[in-house]
């Protein structure tokens, strides 16, 4: 469905100074499947998300979506901002109407995309506040509900709830993966939370620590769902991801 | 005002997180009068008018008729202004004269230099021609060119409208400029994923996260246009408050000069208060937003 083939980027700082942030990345994404990219902080994950949202453009590489190559941003990705990036100005409503609108669809379908996915999302009853009046798991609901109304075939989330306390985090994960069992869809998250990955992933792909940020190894993950993240699944949490060990539903891909 | 308050992880209702709290008041004692706010206010303002009249009385700026007026004087200057005309004009008139001037100096000054703010904001060849004209004007105080505009335009309403114009011109574009130069760029990059042409970034994200800066532009523009009015009605003028004030000092009247004095703070002030309703009107989201 998405095929990162051999994906690079450089940034040159300054005018001069290059600086590699992605080198020779390869990622297969089938339809419907739960992807996590798993990284420490700085390690080029969220570069990647935007290569493959079209707001960057990879040095050497190709991305393909249904094997049309991708070459800028556009609705049929929807993409959820570690910030919220909601706008202010408009109310829950607003925001979530925004896509189908800018899409040129008749306003009634608007307005009912708008009031299904903010259902799906749980925040019925606050259609007219602005964001300033959220918390921030609910801004965060907004953004996944906004990006989801617009129908994309994948989601891309960037590190989307990096902000949250961790009660609330562990509270938007379970309804991350209620929503997407709801409202089926190709998910690409990145985060830099070895539970959250674990917790959501058909499949993780971790990321090396240092720029320039390669693909370490893949893992693929066949715990039962719905996971359990509080009274323990049999398994202790690695210290680094990549040293994970087997026959506990994670295992490592061949490389 | 609304809590960030933590997600409830147990059930999925999430309508309990905003927490209202009901003030215990307590017993009235004299502690709680004592630092109760508006008590505190009247107390500062009795002070400062007592204080006012005993320096008047004690002719501790000068007796004789250059003395300072006690406050009652000048209300009673007021009151006499606003029945008996002074250059067939009464206080009414007077502050219609100098509204008027600030108010069309202040709409031709917005009407052209909000847009062309956004525009330098936008277009790089339009901030390259029009920043350097800009750069070169913008540190002459407005109040600089009463001289040449009354050579220009006469002692008419056309050069004190021209002042007007010229100091509310800079604030005004400054922040319109601004306001789109600080836009967080991550939103334009959301109305590019949703789906939006460049068109509907400068539509549904440049102009909406640009107002508030665009009415900050405008308090500033107006406190101007006052310092403006006035400053030209000094100079010369057959009407305006600040010819009232002119006269109160030709005609060694202290009182008339403070009651001018008094009118114009509240007429600046009244001005100011219909932009902010008129802000708070199309920027409802403004409100408890510190920073955007």
């Amino acid at each position: 469905m998405i095929e990162c083939r051999n994906v690079s980027k450089t940034f040159i700082q300054k005018g001069k100074q290059e600086v590699p942030v992605l080198e020779d990345v390869s990622i297969d994404v089938q339809a419907n499947e739960f992807v996590v990219i798993l990284g420490p902080g700085q390690s080029g994950k969220s570069t990647l998300l935007r290569i493959i949202a079209g707001l960057e453009t990879p040095t050497t590489g190709t991305v393909t979506l249904d094997g049309e190559p991708v070459t800028g941003p556009g609705a049929d990705r929807g993409l959820v901002f570690q910030g919220y990036m909601l706008f202010p100005w408009k109310t829950v409503l607003g925001n979530v109407e925004m896509g189908p609108k800018l899409c040129g669809l008749p306003s009634n379908e608007v307005r009912d995309l708008a009031m299904h996915y903010i259902d799906l999302v749980g925040l019925s009853g606050f259609e007219k506040h602005y964001p300033h009046q959220l918390s921030g798991g609910m801004k965060q609901r907004v953004g996944i509900a906004r990006a989801y109304a617009n129908k994309p075939r994948v989601m891309l989330l960037d590190e989307p709830f990096g902000q949250l306390d961790a009660q609330t985090r562990i509270f938007m994960e379970q309804e991350t993966e209620r929503i997407w069992q709801t409202d089926k869809r190709t998910v690409i998250f990145v985060t830099n939370n070895t539970d959250e990955a674990l917790f959501l992933a058909d499949r993780i792909v971790a990321i090396e620590g240092k720029l320039p940020g390669r693909v370490q190894r893949t893992y693929t993950v066949d715990l039962p769902r719905p996971r359990d993240l509080t009274s323990g699944t049999g398994f202790t949490f690695p210290a680094r991801p990549g040293s994970f060990g087997t026959g506990n539903g994670v295992s490592p891909e061949p490389r | 005002m609304s809590q960030e308050a933590t997600c409830n992880a147990a059930g999925s209702s999430i309508a309990n997180e905003t927490v209202g709290q009901v003030v215990d008041r307590g017993p009235l004692s004299l502690g709680r009068i004592l630092t109760n706010r508006w008590f505190l206010h009247t107390v500062s303002i009795v002070a400062f008018f007592w204080l006012w009249d005993w320096l008047a009385r004690s002719n501790v700026l000068g007796g004789g008729s250059s003395a300072l007026a006690r406050p009652y004087e000048v209300l009673d200057q007021l009151v006499v202004l606003a029945h008996e005309e002074l250059a067939e004009l009464t206080l009414w008139g007077h502050v219609w004269a100098s509204t008027q001037r600030v108010v069309i100096g202040f709409s031709i000054a917005a009407v052209i230099a909000v847009p062309l703010g956004l525009f330098m904001a936008l277009n790089r060849y339009v901030n390259a021609i029009v920043k350097p004209l800009f750069d070169l004007l913008k540190p002459m105080p407005p109040i600089s060119w009463i001289s040449i505009s009354i050579l220009w335009f006469g002692i008419g309403e056309t050069s004190k409208v021209f002042i007007i114009v010229l100091g509310t011109f800079v604030p005004c574009l400054l922040n319109a400029y601004n306001g789109v130069r600080l836009v967080e760029p991550e939103l334009y990059d959301v109305v590019r994923m949703l789906g939006g042409k460049r068109r509907d970034e400068i539509l549904h994200v440049c102009f909406p996260a640009s107002f508030p800066a665009i009415f900050a532009g405008l308090q500033i523009s107006l406190s101007i246009a006052w310092t403006c009015v006035l400053a030209a009605e000094l100079v010369s003028a057959r009407s305006g408050l600040g010819y009232i004030i002119v006269q109160g000092m030709n005609l060694s009247q202290p009182a008339m000069v403070i009651g001018g004095m008094a009118v114009i703070a509240a007429a600046a002030w009244g001005t100011t208060l219909l932009v902010t309703a008129l802000e708070r009107k199309l920027c409802p989201w403004k409100r408890k937003i510190v920073g955007l």
